[in-house]
């Protein structure tokens, strides 16, 4: 069956009146579940998972779907409006997502979002459509150096995420890097810096340590600045709470960045959603104009990471879909999924079962546009929140906070760590230094000693082996290039200071 | 009728109305926690919540049961609380090997299986060696030989260091002294990636993962992890047949209760599921997940488990892995 024919095969599929009903559904429970912190789409896909049992397959894959990519959108509502993020691929979301909503342009950030989600989803799922098996090769292609190069370069958009002192970023991403090894080592199966606690053999939730350094750090910080008098401004009229033209032809490069890097991170299956999205935000400010504009709400902040967020659905359905690999935790659910309505994930599946495949790659389509419909008009009613006086708005912000630490792995003991963090960050943001490395260093830091270790197994040793390979190598490259240019800038403008002096 | 009559009347009627320990019936009288070391979604999780549906279905128990996440530290989190509920008959869990190795090698992980109330073992998961189809390697004794020829230079892609994957390997290195390395990858979609990218040279991997790569022709079975062939595979020699006396490794799944459980209590547990897997319902999950089944009562899993304990752990020390108890 050829792309044509199957995606009109897909649309006969998914245009039945109750396969667009599931995909409504999921779309619907997916964008609820994305702003709820705590609740993830892998634990949702797993608890409704009983119930689809008796459905077809084809409709259940539909809806387990749209939970999974609708998240993706409704995770950007908590970030930008309470710092809170509410997915881990929304993170990033945070830094120029809550700046925005302290200006005053809530609305316009929660639009934007929306917009690059749609945007950069809808081209996800054409790229699933259109090059989905020779993508899969691609993905093939990479082994441990590659992922190793891949989660350096991320590293090493530090220096774009520091601020002004790179010294001080540093030092935050080592902080992160070290959290993120507390636990049991895959390879050895030994525990580090447990202090004999046995519930942190399973290492900390990523989610505990964005929620804490972020969200409950800046209600300290704002408590302590005395912003009790002064409320956040909500513009009135429906026109100020929807992205200008001015805001939306900044995120013009942001659309396809996002699109393009969520994809291609998206259909490797050693990185995740929160990777690409970090990735996509580095690579929009270090091609910037104006990079002092980000952090303090820059649209394209907003647009960047979350388009990756999105395109990275359908790159992750890429391999899940063609090779029957699933690249992460909802993914890996949706093959078991399939497995137990009886339809066999794997290479054959798109000849042996072209209801499910082209169906659920149709049904994203018209799942991406119910995404739009649906957010766009929640917009303007979530931007009201902050018209609330903070002695309110706070103790929401906290308890959200809390629910969503626990919510995460119901233990009371994240939530003592999640106290710790947010003093971690109040000190941090009292001392100032930057909070978003430290994130970064803590998604990307396992991976990274994972790959370094895989590849030197691999190669007995041998360091070489991260730079014969061609990819890793012009990833490593940039890296170097990346961590360099502020050295150079620096020394240019002395340079510059020198000649202007004499 | 004399008082001594009167008593020995008593006695009687006392023993018959159940009194006696030996007769007495533990009936649950409140939901029932089964508890899960993983999150939900996780494999025990999704196994936990397939049981629970049959019992549903074929209405086996008078109360609800309800699944009980309790993430954290591999097994260590999930042991500590059923430890916690010392005694407690309406506490149950679903317990793998991996219950059994935390003790072994993590300082923290201080509740032992053998400890606890065993109920029974419900599923013992097979697996098969693979290579990609188009390797020369066309047998495990071809591995085997090529893995000699270059010795530590193959690879072989699996989950933990004390993963049963591995364990494997050591058993397979010490019999035949050939040496090849283990790379240790954190997902399933990683350690099948690995391969199929020609990245390793050979995975261990569950049936229910392996049969669709097969099929599409892309990774070919070498040989067999389980005690006989199974149904999917009748082609495939154990590893027994292939030539290689390494003793049973099996990756199981059962039901354990907390420490000092009334023993009426393990016997109506037992008996739950001895006939959960008597359901049809039971053998097609069985039969869908490519698993062996094979209900194990609580004294003979016991048994098994005491002798394994010894074997695991002597296995691990030789791997390298640090011992701790």
């Amino acid at each position: 069956m050829d792309i044509a024919s199957g995606l009109l095969h897909g649309f006969q599929v998914a245009l039945q009146p109750s396969n667009i009903f599931w995909c409504f559904v999921g779309c619907f429970l997916g964008t609820i579940v994305g702003i709820l912190p705590g609740l993830g789409p892998a634990a949702t896909v797993a608890m409704l998972l009983p119930l689809t049992f008796k459905m077809d397959p084809t409709g259940g894959i539909i809806m387990l779907a749209g939970i999974y990519y609708g998240a993706k959108y409704g995770g950007s509502t908590t970030s930008i409006l309470l710092n809170i993020p509410g997915e881990s691929s929304s993170v990033v979301t945070c830094i120029d997502g809550y700046a925005m909503a302290r200006k005053g342009r809530a609305g316009a950030a929660l639009g934007i979002a929306a917009i690059a989600s749609f945007v950069a989803g809808t081209v996800g799922v054409v790229a699933l459509t259109l090059i989905a098996p020779p993508v899969a090769n691609f993905a093939l292609s990479f082994s441990s150096p590659e992922y190793f190069s891949l989660m350096c370069l991320g590293l090493a958009l530090v220096v774009l995420l520091s601020g002004p002192s790179l010294l001080k970023g540093l030092l935050a991403l080592l902080v992160g890097l070290w959290l993120t090894s507390i636990g049991t080592d895959l390879f050895t199966a030994q525990a580090r810096f447990v202090f004999g606690q046995a519930t942190l053999l399973g290492g900390i939730d990523f989610m505990v340590v964005a929620i804490g350094v972020f969200a409950i750090a800046e209600v300290l910080a704002s408590i302590e600045a005395g912003e009790e008098a002064k409320m956040l401004p909500v513009p009135r009229g429906i026109r100020n709470l929807l992205p200008n033209w001015e805001e939306l032809k900044a995120c013009r490069f942001a659309f396809v960045n996002g699109s393009v890097t969520g994809f291609l991170i998206g259909v490797l299956p050693g990185a995740g959603a929160a990777i690409s999205s970090f990735i996509a935000y580095g690579v929009e400010k270090a091609f910037s104009k104006h990079p002092e504009k980000f952090g303090q709400g820059a649209p394209e902040g907003v647009a960047a990471p979350e388009g990756a967020n999105n395109a990275d659905s359908g790159g992750a359905l890429v391999p899940l879909l063609t090779l029957g690999i699933p690249g992460g935790g909802t993914t890996a659910i949706m093959l078991s999924a399939l497995v137990l309505w009886g339809v066999k994930p794997g290479p054959l599946l798109m000849q042996d079962s072209p209801d499910v495949f082209w169906g659920l790659v149709a049904s994203m389509y018209i799942g991406n546009v119910v995404l739009l419909i649906l957010n766009l008009p929640l917009v303007p009613a979530f931007a009201q929140i902050l018209r609330l006086p903070v002695y309110i708005l706070f103790p929401i912000i906290l308890g959200i906070s809390i629910v969503g630490a626990y919510g995460a792995s119901g233990r009371m003991f994240d939530i003592a760590l999640l106290v710790g963090f947010g003093l971690l960050g109040y000190t941090m943001v009292k001392l100032k230094y930057p909070t978003a490395p430290l994130i970064l260093g803590f998604v990307l830091g396992d991976a990274m000693e994972r790959a370094l270790r895989q590849s030197l197994m691999m190669s007995q040793g041998d360091l070489t082996t991260l730079v014969q390979r061609p990819i890793s190598a012009i990833m490593l490259g940039l890296a170097v290039l990346i961590l360099l240019l502020p050295l150079i800038g620096r020394f240019n403008q002395a340079r510059v200071r020198a000649i202007a002096e004499g | 009728m004399t008082r001594r009559h009167l008593l020995a009347c008593a006695a009687l009627l006392l023993s018959m109305t159940g009194l006696d320990p030996a007769l007495a019936e533990f009936k649950p009288t409140r939901p029932i926690e089964f508890v899960v070391h993983g999150g939900p979604g996780s494999g025990n999780d999704v196994f936990a919540r397939a049981l629970i549906t049959i019992i549903d279905q074929e209405k086996l128990s008078p109360v609800r049961i309800q699944v009980a996440n309790k993430p954290g530290g591999g097994s260590a989190t999930a042991a500590a609380y059923v430890a916690s509920k010392r005694g407690d008959p309406h506490v149950i869990a679903c317990f793998t090997n991996i219950w059994m190795l935390d003790p072994m090698v993590q300082e923290a992980a201080t509740n032992k299986l053998l400890d606890m109330s065993l109920i029974a073992r419900l599923v013992v998961e097979p697996a098969l060696v693979t290579v990609r189809a188009d390797s020369p390697v066309k047998s495990l004794a071809d591995f085997i030989n090529a893995a000699k020829e270059k010795p530590g230079q193959l690879k072989q892609s699996g989950g933990s260091i004390m993963s049963r994957e591995n364990v494997v390997r050591q058993l397979l290195m010490k019999n035949t002294g050939a040496r090849w390395s283990f790379i240790s990858f954190p997902s399933g979609g990683e350690r099948l990636a690995a391969i199929l990218g020609g990245h390793v040279d050979m995975i261990i991997i569950d049936p229910s993962e392996a049969i669709e790569q097969v099929r599409a022709g892309k990774l070919r079975p070498l040989a067999q992890v389980s005690a006989k062939r199974l149904e999917g595979f009748p082609d495939v020699p154990t590893i027994k047949e292939a030539g290689f006396d390494i003793p049973d490794v099996p990756q199981m799944r059962g039901i354990v209760g907390p420490p000092a459980m009334p023993p009426d209590a393990v016997a109506y547990y037992e008996d739950l599921f001895r006939r959960v897997s008597q359901t049809p319902g039971w053998k097609k999950f069985i039969e869908d997940n490519q698993l062996e089944g094979g209900f194990v009562n609580s004294a003979e899993t016991r048994r098994f488990l005491g002798g394994f304990e010894g074997r695991l752990r002597d296995i691990l020390k030789e791997a390298g892995v640090k011992i701790v108890r």
